[in-house]
Formats: structure tokens, sequence, C-alpha cells
């Protein structure tokens, strides 16, 4: 299994994709058998669990489909991920989502960041001494606007609409959910962020080509294609981390060129007349200062492989972090010096002096630990080279304590928030049987009883991200707006791809419920089901084969059922028919609504909010553009008022908002 | 989770036990300026201000007297012999810039402290790292899962309220993430069950909701459905509209004058906060920093301004509240080719309060001429972070304990508060 991962990686990702699906069948993976029926479950309670674990919930029906198919033959199919998503497809056209295809290399030149949007200003002159003092100005900011047009920049913004709306549209309405499932949950485990800089313009393709591809192949391949990916190199700073004990940098920096340059560009630094010198100083302040850098060998061996007890010491950590020294990323920026260099060195010079290029990673054999390294008490001898840190990867994938720790992550992911030491230990036991198969472990847990243990039902509760798409998929809703669904998940709490530190969000339900969080649960349960989130539709009337119910108890007994299949739900339906009861009640609430002030948005991320609404409002009306201006023009005054949506206010939306608000349905 | 029962049971929630729309409207009384007789023990309060992007601790708090100041930095160096704009002087060698007047009686009188030279071990000038040590702690550890100001929350050794620890921000912070419970909420008036427009409506979601997690089966949902609908009833909505602060003051219309605004208001209302966390932007004045007017002094002043209407709003809670404020690095010592500075290492910060012996610039820094400076560029960090935070969390509220607080550090706090 080691080798084969090995050869895929030379094929495309799509080719290696295909071909990992089609050997699957024969691979060492366990037979599914499910043994839902020795622990007391009938075939549809069976199927409902299924569902709320390995997919982002059940859409009205479905439980009936897993059961005609028949649910081994559903996991198999899950696991194969090859359904055709034309739905997904629909949703995220290219003229609206064209960076969900480009390669790290475009999006870098397209998306600018900060620092290139200066180089952009201070090129087109729009920096020299005499307009410095505009910088603030709002002309300043729309000539720069006209010249960013003008040659096909964008802002970053766009950029982190595009990714953060994908993500919502493909768990929603993705066919292979398992596999979104997984992409979330191993991103989470390989954790990058976009509070930091230098790593938001490359998150995009972590997500898509270090991860999504690789969620259920060895842990290995994961592993490695995090390590050697951009976003990671430089949310970890192991892009920055380098060795001052290397023979081919000693006999650069002799060369009578190089001293030369170095000579060249101090003075360039120091001539502040030029726009470019104070990045330049900054540069050289940066080189001066460089060294080693153990950010990502810590975190790597606490929390991406053995855990923070696996076993090792401050002295492996330190040796990790030489053994990674020359990990880096290939220049990519259009004109850059790094660009040049590379370009002028060429392949040949490169491979030559032990330098590897894969796609945009770059091992710099000049910044390179040569000296002979122990780590977990194994030898490496001296100039390993690139060869040496895939040996440590490998080794750290293989180790006891890392199949202890990625079995106790997905023990917890999948099972329980406790998961027992008993299923751990099987799970560890297959992780080292099949080198680390993720396919494996899924089938290993589907095949316990732990799994169907009926204390393990819905003892899970969903995150904030769960929770909304599952109300998206129980209601069928049409999403035309996503990006609002992420503010929401804001409130709620998880304010995805933003979680600043390298530990992901926590998975347990301690952490995701708190008083704040559960109150914006309810109150995005009423919203989402009287339709008073902006460019969210549904069709209630249609869940129920168009029949309207008769009363306020029909509705309720009726769409729980629909929301919440296989569920026992007599007791919460007992004490909502109580209040519901009231007939007059439709009557009263239709006539008092409406008329107060319309909701209101908070500040922080407005900003971008206001470009992913402008750009996810493409679909809509020119009145309801309109709106979306007016409110971008507000920005000023606090708190802004947002698009204001008038909803729904039948009975039917109210008690769909309440079912969807109540604890059964936060439950998993 | 013995904590939260506790608080359900706590006397004080009798007060609140009414129902929906149920509540003494104690903010009314409030607003004349006098204390209100709590019904139990008034907590401390710390409130921490994290001045996001690297405040230049230099022009904020410049150290004028020093002769390597102006030449280092020709266009953006102030003084208090200046004919316009000057400087305030505050001891002969340092000056407060002049957007920052209105702390200027806070020191005379001494319940302010600067501290300067202030900053992290860590030479990283980058801002997400920079920021990322400084809220976590521990700032050669990404890892801790933490933050200080969560630690801190989990040493207090008393129960606590769901408003315990409070950040005015959309998203928890670095510095409150962590296993002690804390609330993020960018506007109080959305505390509360909504259906826009539709009170009946309201009423009766709200209703449904408070009877089915009253019965849920899941421990967790259960217990933060009961505490969400106590604390409901302790933050009416209307209460938090109509709020009047004292003394007629009137808050800066910013993002900053806001979240204080809302922190004297949860202060008033008794909810229990004992640790509350605001953000201020727009610190990273690579660009025209200006002098005593433009970006910076712009910034300054709707800092101090609100810093100061917080200040005059507490009126009679003065004695329990105490502000700190801090940034993630300062700037560097010369301005750069575009009028402004770049991330340097030391800054200065603020710590406010009655407990805190002020009117005094704490320092341990040397001179700006080069061989002083750290990489021959940045003012160098001479007083450590944590020993600040230790020293004004420890004291103000009573928590010991820098083992947890700040694993891995064995400094001493920086005495600048009163014993």
């Amino acid at each position: 299994m080691i080798r084969f991962s090995r050869m895929y990686k030379t094929f495309t990702v799509g080719a290696a994709f295909t071909l990992l699906s089609a050997f699957s069948q024969n691979s060492s993976s366990p037979r599914v058998n499910m043994p839902y029926k020795k622990m007391g479950l009938t075939q549809e309670q069976a199927a409902a669990h299924l569902l709320s674990r390995f997919t982002f919930g059940a859409k009205p029906g479905q439980v009936k489909e897993v059961v005609d198919m028949g649910l081994e033959k559903w996991f198999h199919q899950q696991l194969e991920a090859n359904l055709p998503d034309e739905e997904v497809a629909k949703r995220l056209p290219a003229d609206n989502y064209e960076a969900l295809t480009m390669k790290n290399e475009e999006i870098v030149n397209t998306y600018l960041n900060a620092g290139q949007i200066i180089r952009v200003a201070a090129k087109n002159n729009l920096f020299d001494k005499d307009s410095v003092k505009n910088l603030d100005k709002p002309e300043y900011r729309a000539q720069l606007k006209k010249i960013m047009d003008a040659q096909g920049f964008k802002a970053p913004a766009e950029l982190q609409r595009q990714l953060i709306n994908q993500k919502i549209v493909k768990a929603a309405y993705g066919q292979n959910q398992l596999q979104e499932v997984l992409t979330d949950f191993w991103f989470n485990h390989f954790n990058v962020s976009l509070t930091k800089g230098q790593c938001q313009q490359f998150v995009m393709s972590y997500e898509r080509d270090a991860i999504r591809p690789n969620v259920f192949g060895n842990f290995e391949t994961l592993l490695e294609s995090t390590a050697k990916h951009p976003a990671m190199l430089e949310y970890l700073d192991n892009a920055s981390s380098v060795s001052m004990d290397n023979e081919m940098a000693r006999q650069q920096e002799k060369s009578a060129a190089a001293r030369a340059l170095k000579q060249r560009l101090e003075q360039s630094a120091m001539d502040t007349s030029k726009p470019g010198a104070r990045l330049l100083a900054q540069t050289l302040v940066a080189r001066k200062t460089q060294g080693l850098n153990e950010n990502y060998a810590r975190e790597i061996m606490e929390l991406h492989t053995m855990g923070v007890d696996g076993g090792y010491t401050q002295q492996d950590v330190t040796t990790v972090a030489r053994a990674l020294t020359g990990w880096s990323i290939m220049p990519m920026y259009k004109d850059g010096p790094g660009m040049k260099l590379i370009e002028a060195a060429g392949p040949a010079f490169l491979k030559r002096k032990g330098f590897v290029v894969e796609g945009d990673f770059l091992f710099r054999a000049d910044k390179h630990d040569e000296s002979p390294k122990t780590i977990l008490g194994k030898n490496f001898p001296a100039n390993g080279g690139y060869e040496e840190g895939k040996q440590v990867l490998e080794m750290l994938a293989m180790h006891p304590s890392t199949a202890k720790f990625i079995s106790t992550k997905l023990a917890t992911r999948f099972v329980s928030d406790t998961p027992s030491a008993e299923l751990v230990s099987r799970l560890t036991d297959e992780y080292l049987k099949t080198n680390g198969n993720i396919k494996a472990l899924l089938i290993t847990i589907v095949n316990s009883r732990e799994f169907w243990d009926k204390t393990s039902l819905r003892e899970k509760v969903k995150s904030p991200f769960e929770y909304a798409i599952s109300a998206i998929r129980a209601t069928n809703a049409d999403v035309q707006q996503p990006f609002q669904i992420y503010n929401w998940c804001t409130r709620m709490g998880q304010r995805f791809y933003y979680y600043q530190a390298p530990t992901g969000f926590p998975d347990r339900a301690s952490y995701w419920i708190n008083t704040g969080s559960l109150l914006n649960r309810m109150n995005f349960g009423l919203a989402f089901a009287t339709e008073k989130i902006p460019g969210v539709k549904l069709n209630l009337a249609a869940l129920n084969d168009n029949h309207e119910p008769e009363s306020a108890e029909a509705a309720l007994a009726i769409y729980s059922k629909i929301l919440l299949p296989e569920r026992d739900l007599d007791e919460n339906i007992r004490r909502l028919t109580a209040m519901v009861k009231d007939n007059t009640l439709e009557q009263k609430i239709s006539s008092a609504a409406e008329k107060t002030a319309p909701p209101q948005q908070d500040m922080n991320t407005m900003q971008q909010d206001e470009m992913a609404m402008n750009n996810d409002n493409r679909k809509l009306s020119r009145r309801q553009q309109l709106a979306n201006e007016k409110k971008a023009l507000s920005k000023k005054n606090l708190p802004v008022t947002t698009l204001y949506v008038a909803g729904n206010t039948s009975t039917v939306a109210q008690v769909t908002g309440i079912i969807i608000g109540s604890p059964e349905f936060q439950r998993k | 989770m013995v904590n939260r029962r506790a608080f359900m049971k706590s006397g004080a929630m009798a007060l609140f036990a009414a129902g929906f729309g149920g509540v003494p409207s104690f903010i009314a009384r409030a607003t004349d300026g006098r204390k209100i007789l709590s019904p139990y023990k008034k907590n401390k309060v710390l409130v921490c201000i994290f001045q996001r992007g690297a405040m230049d601790g230099l022009m904020a708090v410049s150290p004028y007297s020093d002769p390597n100041l102006k030449a280092l930095r020709p266009t953006l160096y102030m003084s208090p012999a200046e004919t316009e704009g000057k400087m305030i002087d505050l001891d002969g060698r340092f000056g407060l810039h002049p957007s920052l007047a209105a702390f200027a009686p806070f020191f005379t009188e001494g319940r302010m402290a600067i501290v300067h030279g202030v900053g992290s071990p860590n030479n990283t000038r980058s801002h997400f790292d920079a920021q990322d040590y400084m809220e976590s702690g521990t700032p050669f550890s990404k890892s801790t899962n933490s933050g200080w100001l969560n630690r801190a929350v989990g040493l207090l050794g008393h129960e606590g309220t769901p408003f315990r620890a409070v950040s005015l921000t959309s998203s928890l912070p670095r510095s409150l993430y962590g296993d002690n419970e804390s609330l993020a909420i960018s506007n109080l008036q959305e505390f509360a069950i909504q259906m826009r427009g539709n009170p009946l409506a309201t009423n009766l979601a709200a209703k449904s909701f408070e009877s089915l997690y009253d019965q849920t089966s899941s421990q967790v949902l259960s217990r933060a459905g009961k505490e969400s609908f106590d604390a409901i009833k302790m933050l009416n909505a209307n209460n938090i509209k109509n709020y009047q602060p004292a003394n007629g003051v009137v808050y800066p219309n910013s993002p900053l004058g806001n979240s204080l605004k809302q922190i004297a208001t949860l202060i008033k209302m008794d909810v229990g906060m004992e640790v509350a966390f605001a953000e201020s932007g727009g610190w990273d004045t690579h660009f025209n920093q200006g002098t005593a007017n433009g970006a910076l002094a712009r910034n300054l002043k709707d800092f101090s301004d609100s810093i100061a209407a917080f200040w005059k709003d507490m009126d009679a809670y003065q004695d329990e509240v105490t502000v700190m404020t801090m940034t993630e690095f300062g700037r560097t010592a010369h301005q750069n080719g575009t009028g402004g500075t770049d991330h340097g290492r030391a800054s200065c910060l603020f710590v406010l309060g009655n407990d805190v012996s002020g009117g005094k610039v704490y320092n341990n820094i040397k001179t700006l001429a080069k061989e002083d400076l750290e990489d021959g560029r940045d003012l160098p960090v001479s007083t450590d972070f944590r020993s600040v935070f230790s020293s004004v969390a420890g004291s103000h509220l009573k928590i010991g304990n820098n083992k947890i607080l700040f694993p891995g550090w064995d400094g001493t706090g920086l005495g600048l508060m009163k014993a």
C-alpha cells in the first residue's frame, strides 16, 4: 500500500483518484458487516444513524432510499465517492467561481494580498512622494481599484467568498457526502487559517489538492501532501525555517557575484526615495534573523501524528525541524526575484544540486541541515537531503502513538465524544495492519458494536456548520447566497477557515454548546424556516406532498417526522402541542407581524460580507440588489441594516423553525 | 459543571424569575450614577482592549528627550516644545501624544500607569504570530489550546454566570479560547429569541424552546438551554436599547466606543461579568501616519476618548474596574520612506484603575542609540508582557498561580498595582 501511494503521486490528482477507487475493492480493507440488528436496531433506525454520522444530514426520504439500497451498499458507494455532482456544478458556475479551478500560481497573481496591492500602487506611480499623503483618500482608492480592474487583479476577499461558498454548496448539495465530511474532518485535523495573511491565498488549493483527494487513502499520503503544501508551509512557518549549517550556502556567500549582489541590495534598501526600498530593507532584516523554526516540527508531532503524550522529546522536535529545513515553496509571484532566480538556474542545475521541485513544493538543498541526526532513536546519516524529510514523515505516520492518536480522533468524530478504550485499541490495530488506511478504519468503525450501541445514538452534538447544512438538507432548501449561511455559522461559534490555532476546532459537545451559541442556534432555526435569511428559499408544502396540515398540531406532528426521521419525538410533540393548540394563534400572529426594526448585523465581518453579498447577488433581482447597495453605503453607521426579507409568517414555517431550533435537531 | 448548577440556584436568579418581560428595570436606576445595592457580592471586572495591527508606542508615548529620536524620525518627531499640536509632558522624558489628551488627567491623578518597552520575548514581526503568542500567553508554543484570559477565568476559584467572560466580537478571540465558558457577542441586542417584527410568534417560539430544552435527555443541551433562558431574562433587550450612560457621557460612535458602551451596560446590569474583551483596529501605520493630525492621531483619539467615556460612565463602579490595553508589537524606531513606520519590537500599554499605582511610565528603556536597539533598528523588549498581565490580572482579579496563567514562564510580576 505504501508503494502504491508513492506511485500514484506521479499521476494527476484526478487520475490517481480513479485508480485508487478501482483498486479499493481488492485492497486489504475488511468487509463491511454492520451489526446493527444485534444491537437491537431496525434497518430504518440504523440507516438514520448512519446518515446522521457519515453525511451532513439526511434529506427527506433518504432513510428509505438507503434501506431500499441496502446499508452496506450505500456505505460502499460513499467510500468510492464517484457519484456525479451536477447539482454542485450548477450552483458553482465557472463565471462566478473562477478561482475554484485555479492553480496557486494563478491565484497569487490574481487575488492580490495587501503587500502585492501596494506594489501595484507603487508600479503605477500612485505611490510617489507627492501622492503619499493621499493614501487614505477615496480618490486614491478609486484610482487603485481602476488599475486593479484594468489589469485583472482582484481583492483577496473575493477569493475567500468562493472558498467559503464552495464548502457550503458541496456539503449541502453534494452526493459524495462522506468525502465532504472527511474533507471537513481532515482539514480541521491539519488546520490552516485565513487569519494568517501569508497562507491566505493557498487555502483554496490546500483543501482541494492536499486534503480532498486523499481523505480515503493512507494517512501518510495526507501527512505528506499537507507537509508540502504552501498553505501549511506558511501557516506553521516551515517555509522560513532554514539551516545555517550548509556547505552550498557557505560557498555561495563567498562567491564574488553573491557579495556584489548583497552590496547592491543593501544600497538600494538605503535609498528611501525608491518605493521598493522599504520592502527590500525588511526582507534583508528578515534574512539576517532567519534560522531554525520549530513550529511545524512541534505541531506535526503534537497535533498531526503522535499526540502530546506520544513519547517524543524536545530534542526530537528540534531534530525533526532540522530534518525539514529547506522544505519550502516554489516562487510564484510574477516578476518576483525568486521566480527570476529559479528560471535562471534551470531544472538541470537544480537537480544536480539536490533541489527537488514537485508542483508548488521546493526542496532547497542550500537551506537544508546536512549534519547526521537521531530522531526517536533512529539514526539518519549526514547529507540525507530531501529523502531524509520523507523518511521522517513515514516514520511518524507509522508510529504506534500516531496509530492510537488518529484512531482516537476518528472514533471521537464518528462514534462518541468519549470513545471506549476497546474500540480505540481495535482501530489502532487495524491502523498498524493496513499502514494507516483510512477506508479500513471507517469500515472498522461501522463494523463495531460500539457504533450501533444505543448509548451512541444521538450522543454527538452537531457543529454549527453541520447544524446549518443539516437544516438545508432536511428541508431541501434552495440557498442562493451561501455566504449568509457562513455569517450564521460565525454567530453560532464556528467561523470556519478562520480558526486561528493549529489545533483546529475541538470536537466535543461542550465546546460548541454554550449560552450565546445556543441562542443563536435557536434563532437560526427560526430565521431559516421563516425564510428571513436572504437568499434562502424553502418549499415546506412540497415536503408534505403539497398537503397543507389542518392545524398547528398536525403541522407539528407531520414536520417533526419529516425533519427528524426515526427519532422518538412523542414527548417533544406533547409539550409543543399544548402551546400551539390555540387555533386563533395563526391569525393573531399574522396580524401582529412586521412593522418593527429590520435585522442588524455585526460589524466585524462587514467588509468581507459586502464583497461576498455583492457577488452572491448576481442572481438577485434589481430591487434586491438596490437594497444591498444601500446597505453597503450605510457602512459608517453602526450597526448596519442588512437586506430585509419579509419572510414567511405561516404556522408551518414557525413550527418548522421550532423543530430545527429544538435540542433534538442539534444532535446527531 | 458544578458552578453552572449553582448559578441556577443562586439567590440572584430569584430577581429574574418572573418570566419573559418581567425583568426589573435596574438599568433605569443605574443611570443616575449612584451605585445599586446589589443582592450579591459584586465582582471585580478586568477589561482588556487589544489594539490589533501594532501601535507605534514611540509616538503614542514618546521618549522625546532622547536626541536620537529626532534623527530617526525627522518628520515624525514630536515634543512638548512645539507650538502647535504639542505633546503633553509626562515626566520630562516621555510625552503623551496630544490625541491622548483624555488620558492626561488619569495619569496626573495617579490612576493610570503606562508601561513602555513592553512586548514578547519571541522576536517575530508577523502580526499573526505575535498576536497568537500574546493571546495564548505562550510566546514559543503555538499549540497551547487555551488563551491566557480563559485561564485567568479558570483561576477565579468561584462560581460564575454565563456572562463571566464576554468578548464584544463576532467570534471568540484567541485570548478566550479554552475550557472555561466564554461568550462572544458583538451586539447585546441580539441576545434574545428573535422573530423579526413578530412579538407573538417570538413569545411562542421562546416558550417552546424553553420547554423543549428543559426536557431533553442531553445534559449539555439542557444545561445550556436553562442558562440561555435565564440569561435572556437578565439581559432584557429593551433595557439595552434604552441604555443611558451616567454623567451625560457620549461614547464615540466607533467600534471600540460601541464595545465599551456595551461592556458598561453589562457591568451595571450586574450579570456577573468578570472579564471583558474588546478590540480596536487600524494600528498598522506603514504609510503616512502623520503627527498631531493624521491616521495615527485619529486612531489614538478614538482610543482614548472611548476609554475616557467608559471610565466616566463607570463612575460609582470605578473601584471594581481595571482597564488594560495591549498590542502585539511596536514599530521601527526610524520612520520609513513613506511617512510611516514598519513592524518593530516593543510598544507601550496603558493600565487604568483605582487600584493601579499610576502616574508613572514604567520602563527599562535605555536610549534609542543604534547600539541600544534590537537588530540596530527596533526598540527592544525590556519588559515581558507576561509580567504586566500577571500583575494586573493577579492583583485585580485576586488570582494567583502564574504557572497556570503563563505556563513555562518563571518571571515575576511588575509591581504596578497597589498592594
